[in-house]
C-alpha cells in the first residue's frame, strides 16, 4: 500500500460515514417535531403536501377524492399521522410512502399550521331516510356491500374516503369530474346501433366499456361509425328539484356511515 | 504441385474454420460502417449519426401487415427493458434491470449466457434500476452500472474483464447510459442530478479501463462557463446528468451529448445564472474531451427539462448550401436544427404546446421567456410537464425524405418549488409537480421537416407514450403508443399500416432490425419481453 493510497483511504473514511443516507423510520422519531411552527419548514411542507397529497386531499386539504384533512386531523396525534403517511391506508388509494423522515415531518408541520378544526364532521342527516333515498335513487348504479348496480363506483367505503363538500358536489354536479373507469362514452356501430356506457380502458385502436346494461365489451375503433367521449356523466345531475336539500343531507348522512363494514 | 495445392487448401480450410469458430471481433471501422452490414447493430442508435434509420427493405409498407412473431424472450424479472440490443453474427446482447444482461440466440430466442452484477444493497436511484444497453469493441461488451461503474465483459462468456468506478454511488451517483465506443475509447457519463451530483462525461481506454479524460457538465470556478453559477459551492451539487447515449461526427472527431437538468430541479434561488452546461448539447473532442462548442436549450432550467435526447446528425440543404447539422427535439417542447460545426442555431420552433417561451431568438439563440412560469410554493401551470415535449425515447431521421420522427407528448403540469435542505443521499428536487385536474395528456408520433421545423404529419395516441422510433429505407416508421401497441406507419404520410399489442408500452425502447439467414427481423423490447418479428417464410 502506497502512502498516497493510505492518505486517500484515510480521507475517504469520513466521506463514506457522511454519505450514509438516513433510513426512513416506521414510526415518528422520538421527541417533538422540530419543524412545528418553523416558517421555512411550513413552506416546504406546503409544497410537498401539494405535490404528494393535494391530488386526493385537495390543494386546501379540505378533501377531494380523499378525506377532508382539516376535519380528519383534528383528533389525530402526530405519531398516528406520521404512521398513516408512512404506511398508507390499507384498502384505500393511499399507498405507503418512501418520503424521508424530514419530508414527513415538514408535511406534518404544514398540516398542523392550518386552522384544523376539531372533529366536527358529525353526521347531521337522518341516515335511515338517507338509506331509503339511496335505495330509490342511487342503488341501480352504485353498489354498497353486496347489493346495487355496478355502472357507477362502489360506495361501500365512501364515508371514509370523501368529505361532506365533495359528496355534495359529486351528487349535485357529477359531470364536473368523472373518475377513471367511469367516464361516459357513446358508440355508434356501423349498423347504426347506439351504445352508451362508461369507458373502462382504451388504446389507440380499441376501447373497452361497460354499457348501461352492465355488459363488458371491447370494440375496434375502426369498426365504429362514431365514438364520442361525452362531457356529461351517465349519472344525472341531482339538482334541488330532483333531490331536496333535506333529502340530500339525509343521503350524505347515510353515505357518511359507510366505512367498509357493510350490512350483508 | 498437387501437394502444394493440398497444403494450400488445408491452410485455407484452417483459416476458414478459425474464422468461423472465432469470437466476434468488432472494429472501430465496423462501427463507423454503421448499418452497411445488415447482419449487425453495433451501437446504441445503430449508426454514429444517431439516425436510427435502417437501409433494409425486405419489410415494406405493402407487406408489413404480414409480420409474424418468431419468438419471445422473457427476462423473468420485475422491471422493464429500456435498452437497445447489440446484434452480431446471429447473437443478441441486451441489458436489463439491476444490471442483468443476456446473450441470446437470434434464431430461437434461447439464452446463451447471463450476467448479473452484484450490486450494493442500498443504491440511490431516482428512476428505477434500469440500463440502456451495451457498447461493443473487439471481443468485449461495455456496460454502465447502477453503482456508477463501467464494466467490460467477455463477449463469449459474459465474464467480467475489468470493473472501474466512476464515482461513489453513496453520494447519489449512478449510471444507466449505454456507453459510446469511439476508436479505442469508451465514453459515458453519470446520472443523479436529483441527488445533488456534479455531472460529467468520461472516456476510458477500452483495453485497460484506464480513465483518459473527464468533462464536467457543471462548470467550476475559473472554467469556461464557471461564471454562470454563483460564487458559492452550488456547482458541486449542480446536476447535469448524462443518461442517454451521444453521437459522433468522425470528420470533426466530435462527440455530442445532451446534458441533464441543474440541481435542485425546481428551486433555483441558490443557483442564479444560466447554469452551464446543464440542459445543453456539448460538442467535445473525442480524443481529449475538450469543449469545442455548446448550445444551451434551457438556460437556468426550473422545470426538470433535461436535454438528454439523442442529438441526431445529418446534412441539410439550407439556403443553397449543404449544412452539417444536429437535429434535436428537446424536452422543453422546441425542435432545434443547429449547425454542428459552429454550434449556431439555424431554426427552432415548438413541436408541442409550450407556454414558457414565446420563441427562440435567432439573434441570441436564447428563449424569449413568457411570464408566470417560474415555480413557487403556490404552484404555476406550465406546458409541457416535467416529462417534456419528448424525453429519452430515441427519435429517427429519414435522410431521403428529410423527415425527423419523434414521439411527442402534449402535457401540462402545475410546478411547485421550495428551498429544500440538501442532505447527501436524499432526493433533492426543491419542489415537484402535479397534473391539473382538467388536464388531459395525450401523445403522438410527429414527422418534422428539420429545415423549417414545421410539422409534416402526426399520428395521435390517446395517452402519452415513451416509445422510441425506428425508420427503414423501405418507407416505414415503427413506433409505439402509450398502451402497448407496436405500430407501423408509412413514413411519407403517417398512414397506419399495422399494429401489434405487445401487452406493455415500449419505454424508451424502439425496434432494432437486422438480416439473419436471408430474412429481415424486427426486434422489439417491451416490458420484460423481447419479441422477434419477421415475414412468413
Amino acid at each position: 500500500m502506497t502512502v498516497n493510497r493510505m492518505i486517500a483511504l484515510l480521507l475517504l473514511v469520513p466521506v463514506v460515514a457522511l454519505a450514509q443516507a438516513p433510513k426512513p423510520s416506521e414510526t415518528h422519531p422520538p421527541g417533538k417535531n422540530p419543524h412545528l411552527g418553523n416558517a421555512d419548514s411550513i413552506k416546504g411542507g406546503l409544497v410537498l403536501y401539494r405535490v404528494r397529497c393535494g391530488n386526493c386531499h385537495g390543494l386546501d386539504a379540505r378533501g377531494y377524492r380523499g378525506p377532508d384533512l382539516t376535519v380528519a386531523l383534528g383528533g389525530m396525534p402526530d405519531e398516528r399521522l406520521f404512521q398513516t403517511i408512512r404506511k398508507g391506508v390499507p384498502g384505500s388509494d393511499m399507498l405507503p410512502s418512501s418520503l424521508s423522515d424530514h419530508e414527513v415531518l415538514i408535511i406534518i408541520a404544514y398540516l398542523r399550521n392550518m386552522n384544523v378544526s376539531a372533529p366536527v364532521d358529525t353526521i347531521t342527516g337522518n341516515a335511515e331516510n338517507g338509506r331509503a333515498v339511496f335505495t330509490a335513487q342511487c342503488a341501480s348504479c352504485h353498489r354498497v356491500g353486496e347489493t346495487g348496480g355496478r355502472l357507477g363506483p362502489d360506495l361501500s367505503r365512501i364515508g371514509s374516503a370523501r368529505s361532506h363538500d365533495s359528496l355534495v358536489s359529486e351528487i349535485r354536479t357529477p359531470s364536473e369530474w368523472m373518475p377513471p373507469g367511469y367516464e361516459a362514452v357513446t358508440l355508434v356501430t356501423k349498423d347504426g346501433q347506439k351504445i352508451r356506457g362508461v369507458k373502462k380502458n382504451e388504446d389507440t385502436f380499441t376501447i373497452q366499456i361497460m354499457d348501461a346494461r352492465e355488459r363488458l365489451q371491447g370494440y375496434r375503433k375502426a369498426e365504429l361509425q362514431q365514438l364520442v367521449f361525452d362531457k356529461t356523466s351517465l349519472m344525472p345531475e341531482y339538482g334541488k328539484e330532483r333531490l331536496t336539500d333535506s333529502d340530500l343531507n339525509d343521503l350524505i348522512g347515510y353515505l357518511r356511515t359507510l366505512r367498509g363494514s357493510t350490512t350483508r | 504441385m498437387r501437394t502444394i495445392t493440398h497444403a494450400l487448401a488445408l491452410v485455407l480450410t484452417t483459416i476458414g474454420l478459425a474464422a468461423q469458430a472465432g469470437p466476434p471481433q468488432v472494429t472501430y471501422q465496423d462501427i463507423l460502417g454503421g448499418l452497411k452490414d445488415p447482419t449487425k447493430w453495433l451501437t446504441y442508435s445503430g449508426t454514429y449519426d444517431g439516425q436510427r434509420h435502417s437501409p433494409l427493405t425486405q419489410i415494406t409498407p405493402q407487406n408489413v401487415h404480414q409480420l409474424t412473431t418468431q419468438w419471445m424472450f422473457q427476462t423473468g424479472q420485475l422491471g422493464a427493458f429500456q435498452a437497445t440490443p447489440i446484434v452480431i453474427d446471429g447473437v443478441i446482447y441486451i441489458t436489463g434491470v439491476n444490471n442483468n444482461a443476456w446473450a441470446i440466440d437470434a434464431r430461437s430466442g434461447r439464452q446463451i449466457w447471463r450476467y448479473r452484477r452484484d450490486l450494493p444493497e442500498s443504491m440511490i436511484l431516482c428512476c428505477g434500476p434500469v440500463n440502456r444497453g451495451f457498447a461493443v469493441l473487439g471481443d468485449r461488451l461495455y456496460m454502465s452500472t447502477l453503482d456508477a461503474h463501467l464494466v467490460a465483459l467477455d463477449i463469449r462468456t459474459g465474464t467480467e474483464l475489468f470493473d472501474v468506478a466512476m464515482e461513489d454511488y453513496k453520494r447519489g451517483y449512478s449510471a444507466t447510459v449505454a456507453p459510446l465506443v469511439v476508436k479505442d475509447k469508451v465514453i459515458l457519463g453519470v446520472a443523479g442530478a436529483e441527488y445533488g451530483i456534479r455531472g460529467f462525461i468520461e472516456a476510458f481506454d477500452a483495453r485497460t479501463g484506464k480513465k483518459i479524460w473527464r468533462f464536467h457538465t457543471v462548470a467550476g470556478p475559473g472554467e469556461t462557463g464557471g461564471n454562470t453559477w454563483p460564487r458559492t459551492d452550488a456547482y458541486l451539487r449542480g446536476g447535469g446528468s448524462i443518461w442517454v447515449t451521444g453521437t459522433y461526427d468522425p470528420e470533426q472527431n466530435l462527440v455530442f451529448f445532451g446534458t441533464g437538468n441543474p440541481g435542485p430541479d425546481y428551486y433555483s434561488a441558490n443557483r442564479e445564472g444560466d447554469n452551464l452546461f446543464t440542459a445543453s448539447i456539448v460538442a467535445l473532442d473525442a480524443d481529449t474531451g475538450t469543449l469545442k462548442w455548446h448550445y444551451q436549450f434551457t438556460p437556468h432550467d426550473v422545470h426538470d427539462w433535461d436535454a438528454t435526447q439523442v442529438p441526431v446528425l445529418g446534412e441539410l440543404p439550407i439556403e443553397g448550401q449543404t449544412r452539417k447539422v444536429v437535429m434535436f427535439a428537446n424536452r422543453n417542447g422546441f425542435f432545434y436544427t443547429i449547425d454542428r460545426v459552429t454550434g449556431k442555431l439555424i431554426v427552432a420552433k415548438p413541436f408541442v404546446e409550450t407556454t414558457w417561451a414565446k420563441e427562440i431568438s435567432y439573434l441570441t439563440g436564447r428563449p424569449i421567456l413568457l411570464p408566470n412560469n417560474h415555480p413557487n410554493e403556490l404552484g404555476v401551470r406550465t406546458c409541457p410537464d416535467l416529462g417534456g415535449g419528448t424525453n429519452f425515447m430515441a427519435p429517427s431521421y429519414d435522410p431521403n425524405l428529410k423527415l425527423f420522427f419523434v414521439t411527442a407528448r402534449e402535457t401540462c403540469a402545475t410546478y411547485f418549488a421550495y428551498d429544500q435542505k440538501f442532505e447527501i443521499g436524499v432526493e433533492w428536487m426543491g419542489g415537484g409537480t402535479v397534473r391539473p385536474r382538467d388536464q388531459r395528456n395525450w401523445g403522438a408520433l410527429r414527422a418534422i421537416d428539420p429545415i423549417t421545423a414545421e410539422r409534416k404529419w402526426e399520428f395521435r395516441y390517446p395517452t402519452v407514450s415513451a416509445s422510441g422510433v425506428l425508420s427503414t429505407a423501405s418507407g416505414l416508421v415503427f413506433a409505439g403508443d402509450g398502451d402497448g401497441n407496436l405500430i407501423a406507419l408509412e413514413s411519407q404520410s403517417g398512414k397506419h399500416l399495422w399494429h401489434y399489442m405487445t401487452g406493455v408500452a415500449l419505454r424508451n425502447t424502439s425496434g432494432t432490425t437486422y438480416m439473419l439467414d436471408g430474412r429481415q427481423y424486427l426486434l422489439v423490447p417491451s416490458g420484460t419481453t423481447l419479441t422477434a418479428f419477421a415475414l412468413p417464410q
